[in-house]
């Protein structure tokens, strides 16, 4: 077999792909509207999680520290929940949803999340705040299991179970985008669109990409709101593009309101596009448009001109969320790319058996090593000491220095991409997703070739 | 009492003392805000943690040092490539981080052993470091792994190697300023007098509180270099480890960030009797009034004032250009800690920009008397501020400028306030002479930004002449200037866009030799 699945052989993690699982939930939280979450735990757990998404978004937005200190990790901290919980809904009057989101330390020292909400529900809630719509739920998402990949699967589960409801059916679907930029939601809304699909999306994030307005009023926030998520349980079917992030919640809302599933493929690339949008028009009858037709058109006219004359062969490295690599990777084989290496996923045993990895063990003819509970001194080690060859890696800005060091272009993408400009506004995913990633690819390795005066003469006639 | 009330805090009053408006005639004993208390939860505080305190401010900028979190990936994931401490060995401590991968199975039968496993193989990886620190995280703390012990193991089975160990988990203390106290008690008790240093001139410091964001200790070496003054060690920017075990030979420690750092000067004043002079690497007067002092101390004033005169005559007139324009801007000037003393007299004086608000993250009380005392009337200091009071002092104090962290930063560009980051800079160093004019031409030319003028305006709205088709800084900064001013031949800022280049590239050649004092003593 010229794939091989390998796990992380050394025990520890030199420079890390992900981050952990309270992480995760707080991207999710932040997709909803009117919701501001409390992370219980030490205050480090939110601040530098509000710093690394507001790196990537180039926004600010809002989430709660319980701000757990020595007599809290001593004799529990749910006390500092209590208040916390108390001092939100008092200032911020339109806040209705407040997940309360573990870390590794309360889960540690075992505070009882569960028990305090009923107990703030019958006490605080029904006393302080009677009339007012406010629901908590807990997240649990301690830090040494999984990651923050994990931290957001839990997060969209937990946020559908609370809110999810049996109705009339809708006709509406459920979907589920998974960890994804501002661009992909609003190309994915504009696929539904054009296809005249009503959809209940989970989550709204393209307000993400605010403006300055001049009355300096503007805020950035989530737009999925409760109705929305009580809706996921009446839907015709949902959608869950990520495997991993967002299908245990496409998973719950099957087995407890029989709304049927598809979960993944990850729609990158124009086959993994064809394939959900040909799924769509199954599950809802819609025709696809004409506009569409012409829309993919448009992609496959581009990516003709760099395809085989550019991206054909040239070796990559792709790595970050297991369900964007997977989809980078089979995008690159259909570029006629060759990807080397594929850095994917935490400890999760599960992905050995993602039909998508097995289809590369079974199909790929030349050597190509996918490493999960992966760090970057796979890729480093690999490149310095054990002969890897790369003309470009995919990923996320936390690599910069294997590329800068390496002199291997790099285009970004995933989270967080905080070292260039404007990479959350476009999407990856659609057809718009295809082009801007075949263009992104070839406008790097054209870079790279007039840097290192690489045959950099054949762009003079193109 | 001249206590603030935010209408956004009225629900929290034990808030109200935590924030003071500076009324005509006050004083300290009057205007005082608390510091340094627990954080109120949900409160939305901009507090950090005791682990990142440690780690991330003072740990992670020894430069020849593998730097490994005990703990699952977060921790060390999200204080990784955040700030801007750069150094001399290609940024080994920037690029890399560590991270024991603790996971589920370990916290339920203890991690010990695979934080054994983490040493060698992080070793391993890099045959050429041999020196570790080892941060506790809040899990690994919980579960009471010993990792003193293991380091001790692997110092035993490894003699070339040395390991620190800094036991600060996330939630010990408030804030950061934990963190700050605990590593620099844990390194003057473990590695202090460890190693002893060549000494090779009459003059010698310790350099503390400095953590080279953006070449500052680079550029303040620069200067000691210059007069002569051996500098033993850097706690902690471009640090070396061993230089650094090394400190109790010093014949003075000359401390910039008296936050984060002083704990360690008054420890090494008390064990090894080496005295303390703070000092200011920000603002012309300032700096040249620091240099003096050390002059002073040393007894060689006179080539101190060398610097100053030369740094002075360079620069001087470049700072004088941006004062000119910058008069009366208003800037809130909400760093973490040290910055809100070190700047807020320096940038009103030099640059003529009025600081109408203070914060501090998570300074004490001693920041904050330093920090009201240096600011001007009416000014609003703020002690643990929240995102609401925040938002609501912005919009009451409409500053034409901030300079604070990232992400507030981006609160304010939507407020339509130009923000310049007060940890990690925009194009610093700002310290140094050289630097303070960088700092002037970067909030230069935030305030007089062309797009920034275009953000007021209401395209559907405002009746506004579209007849230009640009506008330039110097059009709108110069607009009401005299004609005298507008006729000078100063000119901003003349510097390169990487100033730090050209101080690593000297040689011993380049700085001067100084005859023996004592040898020109005995002459006269």
């Amino acid at each position: 077999m010229n794939c091989e699945v390998k796990v992380k052989e050394r025990a520890g993690t030199i420079n890390p792909i992900f981050t952990c699982q309270p992480a995760g939930a707080q991207y999710a939280s932040i997709g909803i509207k009117d919701c501001i979450g409390i992370v219980h735990g030490g205050q480090g757990c939110v601040m530098f999680v509000r710093l690394l998404i507001s790196q990537h978004l180039k926004e600010s937005f809002e989430i709660a520290s319980s701000s757990v200190h020595e007599d809290g990790a001593v004799f529990g901290a749910l006390d500092r929940v209590e208040t916390a919980v108390d001092v939100l809904l008092s200032r911020y009057p339109h806040v209705k949803v407040v997940p309360i989101i573990t870390t590794c330390s309360t889960e540690v020292i075992g505070d009882d999340v569960d028990g305090l909400i009923t107990k703030l529900e019958e006490g605080l809630l029904a006393e302080k705040f009677a009339g007012r719509e406010v629901h908590l739920l807990p997240i649990h998402s301690p830090s040494f299991v999984g990651s923050m990949v994990s931290g957001y699967d839990v997060a969209v589960r937990d946020f559908v179970k609370k809110f999810a409801r049996k109705g009339e059916p809708s006709g509406k679907i459920n979907l589920i985008t998974g960890w994804v930029n501002p661009g992909d939601v609003k190309e994915l809304k504009h696929l539904l669109s054009e296809m005249d699909i009503d959809a209940t999306v989970l989550f709204e994030i393209e307000a993400f990409d605010s403006p300055i307005l001049p009355d300096g009023s503007a805020v950035s926030h989530g737009n999925t709101t409760i109705a929305d998520l009580e809706a996921t349980g009446s839907a015709s079917h949902t959608f869950a593009l990520n495997r991993y992030e967002g299908g245990k919640a496409a998973q719950f809302l099957e087995k407890k309101f029989k709304v049927p599933s598809t979960i993944g493929p990850t729609p990158i690339g124009i086959r993994n596009t064809d394939s959900l949008i040909k799924k769509l028009s199954q599950v809802t009858g819609k025709p696809i448009p004409d506009s569409l037709v012409k829309e993919r058109g448009i992609a496959l006219d581009a990516i003709a001109d760099v395809a085989h004359m550019f991206l054909a062969d040239k070796k990559v490295a792709i790595f970050g969320n297991p369900d964007l690599v997977i989809g980078l990777a089979e995008f690159c084989l259909d570029l006629e790319m060759k990807p080397q290496l594929l850095l994917l996923g935490d400890d999760n045993a599960g992905y050995v058996d993602d039909p998508r990895i097995k289809a590369l063990q079974a199909n790929v003819d030349y050597p190509m090593e996918i490493v999960t509970n992966a760090d970057f001194w796979d890729l480093e080690d690999r490149i310095k000491n054990k002969g890897l060859e790369l003309d470009l890696i995919l990923g996320h800005s936390k690599g910069r220095f294997v590329s800068i060091d390496y002199n291997i272009p790099m285009v970004r993408v995933g989270f967080p991409t905080y070292d260039r400009a404007g990479i959350f506004r476009n999407p990856v995913v659609g057809y718009g997703g295809a082009m801007w990633l075949a263009e992104q690819m070839a406008n790097a390795l054209f870079s790279d070739m007039e840097v290192k005066k690489n045959k950099e003469w054949l762009l003079n006639v193109w | 009492m001249p206590y603030h009330e935010f209408e956004a805090s009225k629900c929290i009053p034990e808030r109200k003392m935590h924030a003071v408006v500076k009324g005509e005639g006050e004083d300290l004993t009057s205007c005082l805000p608390k510091g340094y208390l627990n954080t109120i939860p949900g409160t939305i505080s901009e507090r950090g943690c005791a682990y990142c305190g440690a780690k991330h401010v003072i740990g992670t900028p020894m430069k020849d040092v593998i730097h490994l979190s005990h703990g699952p990936v977060g921790c060390t994931y999200d204080t990784w490539q955040t700030k801007r401490y750069i150094s001399d060995n290609n940024n080994f401590q920037l690029k890399y981080t560590f991270a024991s991968d603790v996971k589920e199975k370990h916290i339920v039968f203890g991690a010990e052993k695979l934080l054994k496993q983490n040493i060698l193989e992080a070793f391993d990886a890099f045959p050429e470091i041999k020196r570790m620190t080892i941060y506790q995280t809040c899990a690994t703390a919980l579960i009471g792994d010993d990792i003193a012990a293991i380091a001790e193991e692997v110092m035993t089975e490894r003699p070339e190697v040395d390991i620190f160990v800094c036991n600060s988990p996330g939630f010990g203390g408030p804030s950061q300023s934990g963190g700050h106290h605990k590593i620099n008690i844990a390194w003057l008790n473990q590695k202090v007098g460890t190693v002893e240093p060549e000494i090779t001139s009459p003059y010698v410091i310790n350099y503390v509180g400095e953590y080279n964001i953006q070449g500052d200790q680079e550029v303040m070496l620069d200067f000691f270099k210059r007069m002569g003054i051996q500098v033993l060690s850097t706690f902690t920017g471009n640090g070396k480890y061993d230089d650094l075990r090394g400190m109790h030979r010093a014949h003075l420690n000359v401390l910039e960030c008296a936050r984060s750092a002083e704990y360690i000067c008054d420890e090494l004043r008390v064990r090894y009797g080496i005295p303390r002079l703070d000092i200011d690497g920000f603002g012309h007067k300032a700096l040249a009034d620091s240099l003096r002092k050390i002059g002073l101390f040393f007894g060689i004033e006179d080539r101190a004032e060398a610097i100053i005169a030369e740094e002075m005559a360079k620069w001087g007139p470049e700072l004088a250009w941006y004062r000119e324009r910058l008069q009366g801007k208003k800037v809130c000037l909400w760093p973490g800690g040290s910055k809100l003393w070190h700047w807020a007299h320096a940038i009103q004086e030099e640059m003529g920009v009025k600081v109408v608000s203070v914060y501090t993250k998570f300074g004490h009380q001693g920041d904050m008397e330093k920090g009201v005392s240096r600011c001007g009337e009416g000014a609003l200091a703020i002690d643990d501020p929240n995102e609401l009071e925040g938002q609501e002092a912005l919009r009451t104090l409409k500053p034409d400028v901030i300079f604070t962290g990232k992400r507030p930063g981006e609160v304010a560009k939507k407020m339509r306030v130009p923000y310049l980051n007060a940890h990690a800079y925009h194009n610093g160093p700002y310290k140094g002479f050289e630097g303070w004019v960088r700092f002037a031409r970067d909030i230069y030319n935030a305030v007089y930004s062309p797009m920034h003028q275009l953000t007021a305006i209401d395209i559907a709205k405002d009746d506004y002449a579209t007849d230009q088709g640009f506008v330039t800084r110097r059009m709108l900064s110069d607009a009401n200037l005299s004609d005298e001013a507008k006729a000078s031949p100063l000119t901003g800022y003349t510097g390169k866009f990487d100033p730090i280049a050209a101080i690593r590239a000297k040689t011993d050649a380049d700085y001067p030799v100084f005859a023996p004092k004592a040898a020109t003593e005995a002459a006269e």
